[in-house]
């Protein structure tokens, strides 16, 4: 009920066309009853004003100057006249009654009956005519006031009304009494004429005239209501309602709708429906254009994801990179700000003995930057290729760059040249980080030397080589300013002290340690604040002690002697200790022992024995050309069964694994090769 | 490797000084089987073996078993490395080994 009454209370048409008709009825009952109290008092003004008329008429009749003599009995002649003359009158005025008293004039509250004429007819009464010299009390006050008023105050007449309701009360009907003064000769007022008439009859013409104008009253207002309401109905709330429920489905769907132009001949309404369509034109061309350039915009984000990709290829990140050079080790990584940066670094072989590597920051961010950023590290790899020396490298890079840099970027530049055999460095600087050095046994420290200008800036500048040495055991650590100025939320910087700090703190473990170490310094430090650079970080060891020595003889068991003093010796000059010695030697006897008795069948051939590594790990490789065959193939030995059900064979395999970190067999370019390594620190038998 | 004994009724002590290695081993299982002829303990004092590789382990187990059906075998004396080769194949499951007091 209370969710109607909330509908029925939002309708306009509901609200407007009830308010009308609420208005019209309270309207029409509002003039009904005014035109209902006008005609009635007007009817009574009328009635009464023609009652005192015939009044009037008939109390000339009467000589007021006779009136005392009557009373007394005298002149009985000339009452009689006079009384027949008002019977006369009464009847053929056709009036209930005509009478004529004298009133007491000590306080009216009675009189005398001079003269009394009675019509029963006009209003079926049966009243009978009171005689002359009647006594009678006034029948009220209000009598007697206009008593009073007709003899005193020289009243014209006065008028009584008796309204009985339902008129149904028989003798005492409706009637109007209109009292006259009798005057004598001498103006005095002697008597009174009262003259009775009827009002039922008048009343009962007057509802029916009352009922029939309130009728057609009520009927024409609602007319009235009816017309107007349609015409409200058809003409605005129709229009409104269809403007409204257009935008409404327009808000749900989004699409344009076809409102005519022509809703309404009123230009309100018209106006209204245009402005409505214009902005659902609007509205959805808009939709179109905003829903084509947020696809726009998605694609170039993919795009940009794409590119960030890109650049992240064209650093080297396969660890390690180069498996088979044992003389170095090397790692390198860049973690982006949160857009595409535009640091990188890179590191190439330029011949078999010289290694280079780059580490380099572009000014600026984004797109610009990440760009920038290729075509240089593309300019300087290409040069450098062609076997120039660091300087002679920055400079012709600079020269390329300056001339194509229309967009003023420029670039820190480091670039070394490492030759791997004498562990010469030769480096040259374009305002970039100072590198850091730890030397064997010693601590990182910062290898300052000149500055260049930075690519990009100016044409025409010259760049200066600097040399130095990474002997066995040195490293050497690049880095970008994102390392040294990795900023925390109290806005302190990491500097290069803590760098170095931290530096130390690794500085005998292995380059990818280190800059995993670094990392997790730099993000401890940052904690929650954003990273605002590029963090970007290479760090390269000189092995020591890397030694690598191969022996190839017959596979005899005569042989067994000689070459398990051949890997004695090498792991000797490794500094490997007795126990790990012999467990390798145990490994070692039983794959050469295998070849020996099995490779060639009954013919004789080759094995090849390689032993290389450094002080931290040696690597076993035997090779040989016989048959192919797998000795991993195997499974090992039952080693719960008892004496009589050991097998006798299968332990050498087994001790080889045991023995060993790792044992792998490949069959290459027609030759087995068992490759085993055992790590000489930190390992089983060390105690 | 030097290899020597020392007989005392039925039991028989071998000691072997060096390496028993692929070509040793053919002359290791030769001088036992050579001396296991009325042996019920045999014991093998290893006090100067620094090395035994598969083959010398093969020729091992291939005396337990003899003695087996003969009467009984152990090893005593046996150096760390060496111990260590015992234990990886399971060697003192199967064969009694003792250390003794020099």
């Amino acid at each position: 009920m209370k969710k109607f009454l909330k509908k029925i209370s939002g309708s306009l048409s509901f609200n407007v066309i009830g308010g009308f008709v609420g208005y019209t009825i309270i309207f029409g009952l509002i003039i009904v009853t005014i035109s209902n109290i006008i005609f009635i008092n007007t009817f009574k003004t009328e009635y009464a004003e023609t009652t005192y008329h015939m009044a009037d008429a008939a109390s000339a009749l009467v000589d007021g100057a006779y009136i005392p003599y009557f009373l007394k009995g005298e002149n009985k002649l000339e009452y009689s006249r006079i009384q027949r003359e008002l019977d006369v009158c009464c009847e053929k005025m056709f009036v209930s009654i005509i009478y004529v008293i004298a009133v007491d004039q000590s306080d009216y509250g009675s009189y005398i009956s001079v003269f009394n004429s009675v019509n029963n007819e006009v209003d079926n009464t049966n009243y009978v005519p009171w005689e002359l010299g009647y006594k009678r009390e006034t029948s009220n006050d209000e009598y007697r006031q206009k008593y009073k008023a007709l003899y005193e105050q020289g009243s014209t007449y006065e008028t009584v009304y008796r309204i009985r309701s339902n008129g149904n009360e028989r003798p005492h009907n409706s009637h109007i009494t209109t009292v006259v003064p009798i005057k004598n000769h001498t103006g005095e007022v002697v008597a009174l004429l009262c003259m009775q008439r009827p009002l039922d009859e008048l009343l009962d013409k007057m509802f029916p005239y009352l009922v029939t104008v309130s009728i057609s009253a009520f009927m024409f207002a609602n007319l009235f209501n009816v017309l107007i309401s349609l015409f409200i109905k058809y003409r605005i709330i129709k229009p409104v309602s269809e403007v409204s429920e257009e935008a409404l489905r327009f808000a749900e769907e989004g699409t344009k709708g076809n409102l005519r132009n022509d809703i309404s001949n009123y230009k309100v309404f018209s106006d209204l429906s245009t402005s409505i369509n214009s902005m659902e034109t609007d509205l959805t061309q808009y939709i179109e254009d905003i829903t084509s350039i947020t696809a726009e915009k998605e694609r170039i984000g993919a795009e940009l994801d794409i590119a960030k990709r890109i650049q992240f290829d064209m650093l080297p990140s396969i660890f390690p990179p180069f498996p088979d050079r044992k003389e170095f080790d090397i790692y390198a990584s860049m973690t982006p700000a949160k857009e595409v940066g535009g640091d990188f670094y890179n590191f190439f072989f330029i011949d078999d003995d010289h290694l280079a590597l780059v580490i380099a920051d572009v000014s600026g961010k984004g797109i610009p930057a990440a760009l920038f950023m290729m075509v240089t590290s593309i300019i300087i790899s290409d040069i450098a290729k062609t076997g120039k020396t660091p300087s002679e490298v920055l400079t012709k890079a600079n020269e390329r760059i300056c001339s194509h840099n229309k967009a003023d970027m420029f670039v820190t530049v480091w670039l070394g040249v490492l030759e791997i055999s004498t562990g010469r460095l030769i480096s040259s600087n374009a305002g970039h980080e100072d590198p850091a050095v730890c030397r064997k046994n010693g601590d990182f420290e910062l290898l300052k030397s000149k500055h260049g200008l930075m690519l990009g800036t100016l044409e025409g500048i010259k760049y200066a080589d600097f040399e130095f040495r990474l002997n066995k055991g040195d490293k050497l650590f690049l880095y970008t300013d994102g390392v040294h100025e990795a900023t925390n939320e109290q806005d302190e910087m990491f500097r290069i002290d803590r760098m170095l700090d931290t530096l130390n703190s690794y500085k005998e473990k292995s380059p990818t340690e280190i800059l995993k170490g670094m990392h997790n310094s730099i993000n401890t430090f940052v904690g929650d604040a954003p990273q605002f650079d590029d963090l970007t970080m290479l760090c390269i060891e000189m092995k020591d002690d890397f030694v690598s020595e191969s022996l190839t003889l017959d596979a005899t068991l005569d042989n067994l002697d000689k070459a398990d003093s051949f890997v004695g010796g090498v792991l000797d000059k490794l500094g490997c200790d007795s126990g790990i010695k012999k467990q390798i030697a145990l490994a070692f006897e039983e794959c050469f022992v295998n070849i020996v008795s099995y490779a060639y069948g009954d013919n004789c051939g080759k094995a090849e024995i390689t032993v290389e590594g450094d002080r931290s790990k040696v690597t076993l490789i035997l090779k040989d050309s016989g048959s192919p065959f797998d000795p991993l193939g195997n499974p090992d030995p039952d080693l719960s069964l008892s004496v009589q059900d050991r097998e006798i064979g299968g332990l050498g395999v087994y001790l080889t694994k045991k023995s060993m970190d790792s044992v792998a067999y490949e069959y290459t370019d027609n030759q087995n090769v068992l490759i085993m390594e055992k790590r000489l620190t930190g390992g089983v038998g060390s105690e | 490797m030097n290899i020597s004994k020392v007989r005392k009724f039925d039991t028989l002590t071998i000691n072997v000084e060096g390496k028993i290695t692929a070509q040793t081993a053919a002359e290791f299982e030769n001088f036992i089987n050579d001396n296991l002829d009325g042996v019920s303990n045999l014991i093998l004092d290893l006090k100067d073996t620094d090395y035994v590789s598969s083959a010398g382990l093969r020729v091992i187990l291939k005396a337990k078993k003899v003695m087996n059906t003969q009467g009984t075998m152990k090893i005593v004396n046996v150096q760390e490395d060496v111990m260590r080769t015992f234990v990886m194949v399971s060697f003192p499951d199967i064969i009694t080994i003792e250390q003794l007091p020099i």
